[in-house]
């Protein structure tokens, strides 16, 4: 489903972080990204999402090359098929729990009121216990976390693709978190991980190492 | 999605984007209300007094062309019908040479009144109906005072000159600044365009035209003896009227012109600061799917929404302010205009910034050191 074909990136000149790099990500799996720091995970991960560009190589979705489309077909793109989990969960401490759970829909064209339904049943399934009207400022980082989470899956993407989703989380949170990506993987989509985890490795079902 | 669809939401999540960030948003607006009041309490101050000096020297008066013939002119009533056709002209009319007439109920000791003929197309104006013909030759129209001098207190009545010509009184005249002179005033308007001439009156559509419409009449009159003809205008005036205009909306402009710089400059400066503090929320955004020019929407709509409510904030202190200082309003017109261009100044300041939001790549913003 996704491929990274030759990949190659470096930022600046004369450094190439990724050099030829190949990988197949498929439907009903997850992968997880491993290998030392400064090795290029994150970026790889950002490739995937077509947040960067590769300088040679391509990456492909259902078989076309989707990293060379316009910056606004690419960002179209990662707001219908793409979901993101990121390390710190990267919420918009100015906004609502249930207005950051609903932030990408805008993105698709959606008036967020439309998507409410379907984000409070995803905080009640990753056990949000905590008010809609909220704010991050109020809550602890696994509750940020998972309402991340409730974000990445508000709209059943295709490919899920978490930097260290856990790395800040206790061993609860971070089991909820791995459950929703299993669940989400079975569902039919590529759930592709980074990290440093050895137990998020054991529950990944391929581990490319970099 | 339709641009209309695309446009609700943006707006609706701009709207929602300024209430999250009360105190961006209230900084944003009280720029643009501090440059609106400063607009409105200097230049809308002066626009004001402007007006006032204005209405006070632009009446018809001060656009009158007033052509004099004296008995052995020959100028000729057909000169009405010559100079219709010059571009400019608002109104003319020409009056014959006064008889004096007494009220024909008090008889010749009665007191006197100059009675004039009238030759003019647009009757209307003085207060005489279009259709004055049908009420017969000899019926003359009299303004307030002329009636009170003849004694109608009915406003309608007969006159009789020394001649024993008589003429029925009907109704009263509307009496234009132009026709001051020729008070107390009563006018027998003429149906057919000939006789001597006294007076020539034409009132120009605009005080700049005065001096070339003046030109224009000055050369169609025909009269037999242009020696006893002579034209009197109010260019003088005219000019002086526009040099005011001119000095002050030339000042009015300079003034706008560096309030709106310093504030657009201001504005282009906070939210470039604001954009700078937010970089990993704009590049979230990007990541999540934003494009650029959503961004850019996103950020000119929160500028304009809250540029607006500055600039009816603004509007609405400099006018307590002005009423309370009893000074002169400016007309409605500046202050839609002055908050129009404020909300498009502010909102073309934040692009810069806006664009930079749109730039900022979510890979660097995003990343955990």
């Amino acid at each position: 489903m996704l491929v990274a074909e030759k990949v190659t990136f470096g930022y600046s000149k004369g450094t190439t972080l990724l050099d030829g790099w190949d990988a197949r990500f498929e439907a009903g799996s997850v992968t997880a990204i491993t290998g030392p720091s400064g090795r290029g995970k994150s970026t790889l991960l950002y490739l995937l999402g077509l947040m960067l560009t590769p300088q040679g190589g391509a990456v492909l979705l259902d078989g076309n090359d989707v990293s060379g489309l316009d910056d606004a077909a690419r960002a179209r793109l990662r707001a219908a098929r793409f979901g993101f989990v990121f390390q710190d969960a990267a919420l918009d401490p100015t906004r609502t729990v249930l207005e950051n759970v609903t932030e990408s829909a805008l993105y698709r064209g959606k008036p967020r009121h439309e998507v409410y339904p379907r984000a409070q049943e995803l905080l009640t399934r990753f056990g949000v216990a905590v008010r809609a009207t909220a704010r991050p400022g109020e809550i602890s980082g696994g509750q940020a976390q998972r309402i991340a989470l409730c974000r990445a899956l508000l709209h059943s993407p295709d490919v899920v693709l978490a930097d260290e989703p856990t790395g800040n989380l206790d061993p609860a949170s971070a089991d909820v978190v791995l459950d929703a990506f299993r669940g989400h993987a079975n569902g039919g989509a590529a759930v592709v991980v980074v990290t440093h985890d050895p137990r998020v490795v054991a529950r990944c079902d391929v581990e490319v190492k970099l | 999605m339709s641009l209309a669809r695309q446009l609700k939401l943006l707006v609706i999540e701009a709207l929602a984007s300024s209430r999250a960030q009360p105190v961006a948003s209230l900084v944003a607006t009280l720029i643009v209300a501090g440059m609106c009041a400063a607009v409105f309490l200097t230049t809308g101050r002066t626009v004001g007094a402007e007006q006032a000096v204005l209405s006070r020297i632009d009446d018809e008066g001060t656009r009158a062309i007033v052509v004099r013939a004296d008995a052995g002119a020959g100028l000729d009533a057909s000169v009405v019908t010559r100079i219709q056709n010059i571009e400019g002209i608002e109104w003319a009319g020409a009056f014959g040479f006064p008889r004096d007439v007494t009220n024909s109920a008090i008889g010749p000791g009665g007191e006197k009144v100059a009675l004039r003929p009238l030759w003019t197309s647009a009757p209307a104006e003085l207060g005489i109906p279009a259709t004055f013909a049908t009420f017969g030759a000899n019926t003359a129209w009299a303004s307030t005072d002329a009636l009170a001098t003849l004694g109608m207190r009915q406003g309608a009545g007969g006159v009789q000159a020394q001649d024993g010509l008589g003429y029925g009184v009907l109704g009263a005249l509307r009496i234009p600044s132009f026709l001051a002179d020729m008070t107390p005033t009563l006018l027998a308007p003429e149906a057919t365009f000939s006789g001597r001439v006294a007076t020539l009156i034409v009132v120009a559509r605009d005080p700049s035209l005065v001096g070339p419409v003046g030109k224009a009449v000055g050369g169609l009159l025909d009269a037999e003896d242009s020696s006893k003809v002579t034209i009197t205008t109010s260019e003088a005036l005219a000019q002086l009227r526009e040099a005011i205009r001119g000095q002050l909306g030339s000042y009015g402009r300079q003034l706008v012109i560096l309030i709106f710089g310093v504030s657009a400059a201001l504005v282009a400066a906070v939210q470039y600061g604001l954009v700078s503090m937010r970089r990993k929320d704009f590049g979230r955004r990007r990541a999540l799917g934003a494009t650029r020019s959503l961004i850019v929407g996103l950020v000119l709509f929160q500028v304009a929404i809250v540029s607006a409510i500055g600039s009816a904030a603004g509007a609405l202190v400099a006018t307590v302010a002005l009423l309370l200082s009893k000074d002169p309003l400016p007309p409605w017109e500046f202050f839609v205009g002055v908050d129009l261009l404020a909300v498009a100044v502010a909102t073309l300041a934040a692009l810069w910034p806006a664009v930079f939001a749109s730039r900022r790549d979510p890979a660097r913003e995003l990343r955990v050191p």
